[in-house]
């Protein structure tokens, strides 16, 4: 019995070291992408394409959806291909529905391997969320318990994601209609845990902290300040819509004044790192999402200049 | 250990619940317990994730199915997606595999009987949906054609653009399909009681449908097989004594069909 535990220990400790040094070489991980990401960017989306490709750069980075680009070819994988050359891309995946308990698909995981490979993205990003049974995916960002079983969980998949696409990725809060009575975690303490275990950084989305904090009454404010600033690696900015029954997380309007201050806030909080915006409903004239991004931007820049002259 | 377990196991248990009353509103009643007790509109709540599942089989299909949609109707496409939805969930996280068993659903389905065409329809669409995200080839240059021996060419064994696939229907589906585009060249067939080959290609980025022939397509089929061009236009000449392999041959290069000779 006693061997038994003090035999455990040992490989306990074997394992931690193979954690630290994991977690260390995600950490130091460098992309091998030419242009890092910096300052703000657009989500990109199909009704802009056109313009893009037209226009000399105009924005400092793109984010593409990644399941959009899992083709074997055609257009979609063209122009990201070319906008390529221009600008800094991130993808940002929204069906691998990393906290499903059964229902994972490796097999999606090693189709986004092959889009990494193929764009070698500035940056690599999903969800805080499940999304699959056994029986479907819903295709959607449902959201998990904020329990230890679900961090064990996490842990995992996050760890496999990294070591399958040989870098580190950063993890996003997602936005929810309902919560669960077991949580033992707020999303920034689960998160800091997360990026803590396996070198994962985090992805800011203060729109869904705002829509969080009208859904369920958690202070986005606070959470901003829970989140330890060392692992935040993007800020992500969207509109949401206020029904009724909860307010909706529909990328489809220009962010609002309140999520505007709440921005200035992380910013302060966490620095100046890059930024997006993301509109995917009712997607406005491509000036409009610029103009949004120069909202962010002048925020941004603000903040950048107040530090170094500061310093 | 069996704490680990007992842990994995709820949390399954909690998603399948989760998933039981998104898949039906009648079925709430076990996820209910585990979710916050402090907010009555919890289960009211469910419904806008219920909403997004159908809004998401709407809207996938409705990108792969844009005819059959016009065809239809938005009302009763929506309902045809719903109901299709709870047949044949979605089994991807990628939206755009979603709606493969479409057409054989709308085939079967009761309420779609009296438009026996719009199940080819649906095949057809869930071609030209699979060509847009179909591999990239090299294009057969025409210099290359230009210069080559009538013996060679015979031969030859090219390769066929993984765009392109076709279809044999006992309704005129390429028309369907063209009268319905923006650019729309033709109008909506008169008559439905005439059978049409159709053939998807993919020339500059777009994925299109043009009429073909069944000599064109049992020529295909030999080149597809990995046969010589001989193979197939005795394979045409077997379907139609009239095939016109000239013709056909400067159609395929406009259209992108033929790639590289192996």
């Amino acid at each position: 019995m006693f061997c038994k535990v003090s035999g455990e220990d040992s490989s306990n400790d074997v394992r931690r070291r193979r954690e630290i040094a994991y977690i260390t070489n995600m950490q130091n991980h460098r992309s091998k992408a030419s242009q890092p990401l910096s300052g703000v960017g657009i989500g990109l989306r199909t009704p802009h394409y056109r313009e893009l490709l037209a226009r000399p750069r105009c924005i400092g980075s793109l984010e593409a959806h990644s399941e959009n680009y899992f083709g074997d070819g055609g257009y979609d994988l063209h122009v990201l291909t070319r906008l390529r050359e221009r600008y800094p891309i991130s993808l940002h995946g929204v069906g691998l529905a990393l906290g499903s308990a059964a229902g994972y698909s490796m097999e999606h995981l090693r189709r986004l391997a092959a889009l990494v490979r193929r764009i070698e993205p500035a940056l690599v990003s999903e969800h805080l969320c499940w999304g699959a049974v056994e029986g479907g995916h819903f295709n959607d960002l449902l959201p998990l318990p904020l329990t230890r079983a679900a961090l064990t969980l996490m842990r995992a998949r996050v760890m496999q994601m990294q070591d399958v696409l040989q870098r580190r990725v950063l993890i996003e809060n997602i936005s929810s209609y309902v919560r669960f009575a077991g949580d033992e975690y707020g999303e920034s303490a689960f998160l800091n845990e997360l990026a803590a275990r396996t070198g994962c950084g985090i992805l800011v989305d203060v729109n869904n902290l705002y829509v969080n904090q009208c859904n369920h009454g958690v202070d986005a404010a606070a959470q901003i300040e829970a989140i330890a600033p060392d692992h935040v690696g993007e800020i992500h900015l969207a509109g949401h819509l206020v029904t009724e029954l909860a307010v909706i997380d529909h990328h489809g309007d220009r962010v609002s004044d309140t999520v505007w201050s709440l921005y200035e806030l992380a910013l302060r909080h966490f620095g100046a790192v890059p930024t997006l915006i993301e509109w995917d409903t009712d997607v406005p004239a491509l000036d409009v999402l610029l103009g949004e991004a120069r909202s962010a931007r002048n925020r941004h820049d603000a903040l950048a200049c107040g530090a170094s002259c500061v310093a | 250990m069996r704490s680990r377990v007992g842990r994995a196991v709820s949390l399954e248990r909690l998603q399948a619940d989760f998933a039981a009353a998104l898949w039906d509103g009648d079925a709430a009643s076990s996820l209910l317990p585990a979710l916050d007790p402090g907010d009555v509109r919890s289960a009211h709540r469910l419904g806008l994730y219920r909403g997004n599942l159908h809004g998401a089989w709407n809207t996938a299909l409705a990108n792969a199915y844009p005819v059959v949609r016009a065809l239809v109707g938005e009302g009763f496409f929506a309902a045809l997606a719903r109901a299709y939805g709870r047949a044949h969930p979605s089994a991807s996280g990628d939206l755009n595999e979603f709606g493969m068993q479409f057409p054989a659903f709308v085939h079967a389905y009761a309420r779609t009987q009296a438009l026996p065409y719009l199940s080819d329809v649906a095949a057809l669409e869930w071609r030209v949906h699979r060509a847009h995200y179909a591999a990239d080839a090299p294009l057969l240059a025409r210099e290359r054609m230009a210069v080559i021996s009538p013996h060679d060419l015979l031969v030859a064994r090219f390769g066929l653009h993984p765009a392109c696939t076709w279809l044999q229907s006992r309704y005129p589906i390429a028309t369907i399909w063209r009268a319905h585009q923006s650019d729309a060249d033709v109008a909506l067939p008169l008559t439905l009681d005439r059978a049409e080959c159709a053939l998807v290609v993919r020339p500059q980025w777009r994925a299109e449908v043009v009429e073909s022939s069944t000599a064109e397509i049992a020529a295909l089929a030999q080149l597809r097989a990995g046969g010589a061009m001989d193979d197939a236009i005795g394979a045409a000449f077997d379907a139609d004594a009239k095939f016109d392999f000239a013709r056909t041959l400067v159609r395929w290069l406009d259209l992108s069909v033929l790639t590289e000779i192996r």
